[in-house]
């Protein structure tokens, strides 16, 4: 089915309230890039030509964006078969994992990092004897990764279960599960081959908030001492004017077209799942 | 040794029996419906068979083989659903080739596979749509296939017709017997539609409450229903109370009308409380001679049901509905107007208490 059959049959209505929420979102954007543009009118992209020509940029972004997609990685392994198993079996614990991933809302990052290098900057022993099998996580560069892309995972929980909770929601998993099963499917492949290609929009959509959110992060990241975007851009922010504004604006550019290429490399039939 | 076999199957959910005690043989080929109100145990059953559900106590064998245990995917039994449930995000040749694919069948085998099922429901042309670019109809029909085409060896369906519309039910449960029969496949078909079960078993079972209240061919089950339940709930039936007069001439009186029937009721004491059942089409105006069952009746109401013509009548105080085929001639009495009844002994059939 061609693009512009799929875009017609979508009424009215959700045309006029997308371009509402559209605009919300693209204005302080629109206006950012703007201000980005007037440095020096003789040359207006004075602001990214600066930025890109630094090599801490290209560093801090790409390890942001590595850590986003080993946090998205890692949260869909562990949040869809959890909600996927919720759903099934076990509803009556929907409330209480429902509120553990609203904590993050509740528990500032600033505490949660705290926490995180209280308890992994000592080494790990057995207890009540004086033998360390484990550096505390802090103290290396790939332990520095784990604490943090668990804390991103923490703070990108709230929206990510949220999508995958809502995907199931809108297909039928439990029935589908037993069409599945009754055909003589094992849990690998009914979660990998019938639950997880049925929720692809609700895991995109939680996938770009966890990007969003991992990308420009900046408690968590100074905090253990990354050198990620988040800080980056802070510190640019305070000694800079037009570079930031630059720097954020590009960011988001290629956040969105990344979602774009997901959208578009997964999209064609994953439109079957939503329409009925 | 029967082919599938439920022998002392009880469920309970918590402190709640579901399902109470039920044992049935089904032979290889059959078309057994299981038929009763929501909430009877229907589903629960099937999904026993489907291996959804753990029996709290029975065994479960088919083909010789005890399966109470085993998990759905190591059953080869193919189950449909009133939701259709099939998988959107795959195109109808993928749905029906899902089972062979989770199997590792070799690619040529798969996709011959498909093509006959495909044109086994006769939707050629929709090999490559997507579910949500069918009819429910065409849904339930590549649902079927793709539950055939893993040769199970029963196949499982839960009220499958539901949600579709009067005209496509019809059409659709005559297809599936017609395949169930081609193949000569096991089935056992849920419902709560007693038309769709008499019209499409070779045997139903009809439950109530978790116990099955009468096993038996769709012709038994109409004419000799053994309960009160079965009598009510399959076909509309008139009931009454009656007190034994005579047990060897099989005599009743029935609100002061004498009734003879032919049900065995030697082993009643005269002066015994009984109920017995007349079906609506057993009674006709007493135009000819009869000597049996004749009866002073009030027409007390008349109501047009398409091809049959309802007559409610008084019976001394009781009050029965009699059928007849409804033709352009028909001369129908007046409401009010004193008129004579009869049904033969055999018709008036005494039930188990
Ligand atoms: N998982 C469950 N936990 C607790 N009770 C259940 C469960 N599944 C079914 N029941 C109960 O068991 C009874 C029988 O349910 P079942 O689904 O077998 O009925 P049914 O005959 O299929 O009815 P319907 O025609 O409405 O589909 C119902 O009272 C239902 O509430
Ligand atoms: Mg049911």
């Amino acid at each position: 089915m061609s693009f512009l059959s799929r875009l017609r049959r979508v009424p009215f209505w959700s045309w006029i309230w997308f371009l509402v929420g559209a605009l919300y979102f693209i204005l302080p954007l629109f206006a950012t890039f703007e201000f980005s543009l007037t440095w020096d009118p003789a040359i207006p992209f004075k602001a990214y030509q600066r930025s890109f020509a630094d090599n801490k940029f290209w560093e801090t972004f790409i390890y942001s964006n590595v850590l986003a997609v080993a946090t998205i990685i890692f949260s869909i392994v562990l949040i869809v078969p959890t909600a996927y198993w919720i759903r099934l079996r076990l509803p009556q614990a929907r409330r209480i994992v429902e509120f553990i991933t609203l904590m993050p809302f509740v528990v500032p990052a600033i505490i949660l990092v705290f926490g995180l290098i209280r308890i992994y900057s000592t080494p790990f022993s057995i207890p009540f004897t004086d033998i360390v099998f484990m550096q505390p996580l802090t103290n290396f560069k790939a332990g520095t990764n784990i604490l943090i892309v668990s804390g991103y995972m923490v703070l990108a929980m709230p929206y990510m279960y949220r999508s995958v909770d809502t995907g199931m929601r809108t297909v039928d998993i439990r029935t589908l599960t037993e069409a599945a099963q009754s055909l003589g499917a094992n849990w690998f492949v009914i979660i990998s081959r019938v639950i997880l290609p049925n929720i692809r929009s609700a895991l995109l959509s939680g996938a770009l908030l966890t990007f969003a959110i991992v990308v420009g992060e900046v408690t968590l990241a100074s905090f253990l001492g990354v050198n990620a975007f988040g800080p980056y851009l802070f510190l640019l922010g305070q000694h800079r004017a037009y570079e930031p504004a630059a720097l954020s604006f590009f960011s988001f550019l290629l956040t969105w077209l990344a979602m774009g290429l997901i959208q578009l490399v997964s999209g064609g039939q994953g439109q079957a799942a939503g329409a009925h | 040794m029967s082919y599938l076999s439920l022998s002392n199957i009880t469920k309970q959910f918590g402190d709640t029996v579901v399902v109470d005690d039920f044992s049935l043989d089904v032979e290889k080929g059959e078309f057994v419906s299981f038929l009763g109100p929501s909430g009877c145990g229907k589903t629960t059953t099937l999904r026993m068979v489907a291996g959804f559900e753990m029996p709290t106590a029975g065994r479960i064998t088919l083909d010789g083989a005890d399966i109470t245990e085993k998990a759905p995917n190591q059953r080869n039994v193919g189950m449909i659903f009133q939701s259709y449930a099939l998988f959107p995000n795959m195109t109808v040749a993928q749905n029906i080739g899902f089972g062979l694919g989770v199997r590792k069948e070799p690619k040529e085998m798969i996709s011959q596979r498909v093509e006959e099922m495909i044109s086994l429901i006769n939707l050629e042309n929709h090999a490559n749509k997507y579910p949500y670019q069918l009819s429910g109809g065409q849904q339930q029909r590549v649902s079927l296939a793709r539950a055939l085409a893993i040769h199970p060896q029963v196949l499982l369906l839960d009220e499958p017709l539901s949600a579709l519309d009067a005209k496509i039910r019809v059409s659709l449960r005559a297809e599936i017997r017609a395949i169930q029969k081609k193949l000569g496949i096991t089935a056992i078909f849920v419902t709560h539609d007693q038309e769709e079960a008499l019209s499409i078993s070779d045997r139903i079972v009809v439950m109530n409450a978790g116990l099955m209240e009468q096993v038996g061919t769709p012709f038994e089950i109409y004419n000799f229903p053994q309960t009160q339940f079965v009598a009510n709930f399959v076909g509309s039936l008139n009931t009454a109370n009656a007190e034994v007069s005579d047990p060897v001439k099989g005599l009743l009186n029935v609100d002061g009308v004498q009734f003879i029937t032919a049900s065995d009721i030697k082993s009643r004491k005269k002066g015994d409380a009984i109920r017995v059942s007349v079906r609506p089409e057993r009674f006709s105006f007493a135009f000819e001679e009869k000597k049996e069952n004749v009866l002073d009746c009030t027409i007390e109401n008349i109501t047009f049901l398409g091809s049959v013509v309802r007559i409610q009548v008084k019976i001394g105080e009781a009050k029965f509905n009699m059928d007849t085929f409804n033709n352009p001639f028909l001369d129908l009495p007046k409401i009010g107007s004193k008129e004579q009844v009869t049904c033969s002994r055999e018709a008036v059939l005494v039930l188990d208490e």
